[in-house]
């Protein structure tokens, strides 16, 4: 078991860590692609609101890979995948009381997501 | 998991509490529960994602009732339990023994 010491706190606080995996891992969608967001309910650890599943969207920009919450949170491996900005337009989210000009950018995981048909 | 924490879009919850100036810790012991987090998470006995998840797992009720910081410590406690390193009974019987001794 590592022990952090005081004497390298200072050091390991200024380094910080990412959860971004150096791995090559092809993109299942591109800036622009329509997709919507799987229906699930799992039991264990995820990132995907409630709110946010069953509802379309368009990517908006691919951040890279990173570990996998879902699989990670269960000791499951990094299951590494790409991390998208989706937008998700207020009106398909919350309805015709939203405003047509809001939008709404979550970062999902390409397991979150299907091609919207 | 379809938790209390998910709470994106309900209403009810009142407005959000902005603060001027807000400090980082609003007591001694929100910096403590810090560094404890911190530093156990340095074990690498869990990742970040498995304490994100046992910050979940607090009961609905105390976790809707918690600040910040003591559903970091809730979390905390969870994870020293499920791991083995510090059981909810030793644990319980130190905060007794505290207790005991500041009455």
């Amino acid at each position: 078991m590592r022990i952090l010491l005081a004497k390298d706190t200072p050091a390991l606080l200024r380094k910080g860590s990412t959860a971004r995996v150096a791995a090559e891992v092809p993109a299942k969608f591109a800036p622009g692609d329509r997709v919507i967001v799987r229906n699930f309910h799992p039991h264990g650890h995820t990132r995907a609101p409630r709110y946010i599943r069953c509802k379309p969207g368009i990517i908006d920009r691919d951040h890279g890979v990173f570990a996998f919450p879902d699989a990670h949170a269960h000791g499951k491996g990094p299951c590494p995948q790409h991390v998208y900005s989706v937008r998700f337009a207020a009106r398909d989210v919350w309805g015709d009381d939203a405003s047509p000009r809001d939008a709404i950018y979550i970062d999902l995981w390409d397991d979150y997501l299907d091609p919207a048909g | 998991m379809n938790g209390v924490h998910d709470f994106g879009g309900m209403d009810g919850l009142g407005p959000i509490d902005y603060e001027t100036n807000e400090p980082v810790f609003h007591a001694e012991w929100e910096r403590r529960v810090f560094a404890l987090t911190l530093a156990m998470g340095c074990t690498g006995a869990w990742n970040l994602d498995m304490s994100r998840h046992a910050r979940e797992r607090t009961p609905p009720a105390e976790y809707l009732a918690a600040s910040y910081y003591e559903i970091w410590l809730s979390g905390l406690e969870r994870l020293l339990d499920e791991t083995g390193l510090l059981s909810r009974a030793e644990l319980d019987a130190r905060v007794a023994a505290l207790r005991a001794a500041a009455d």
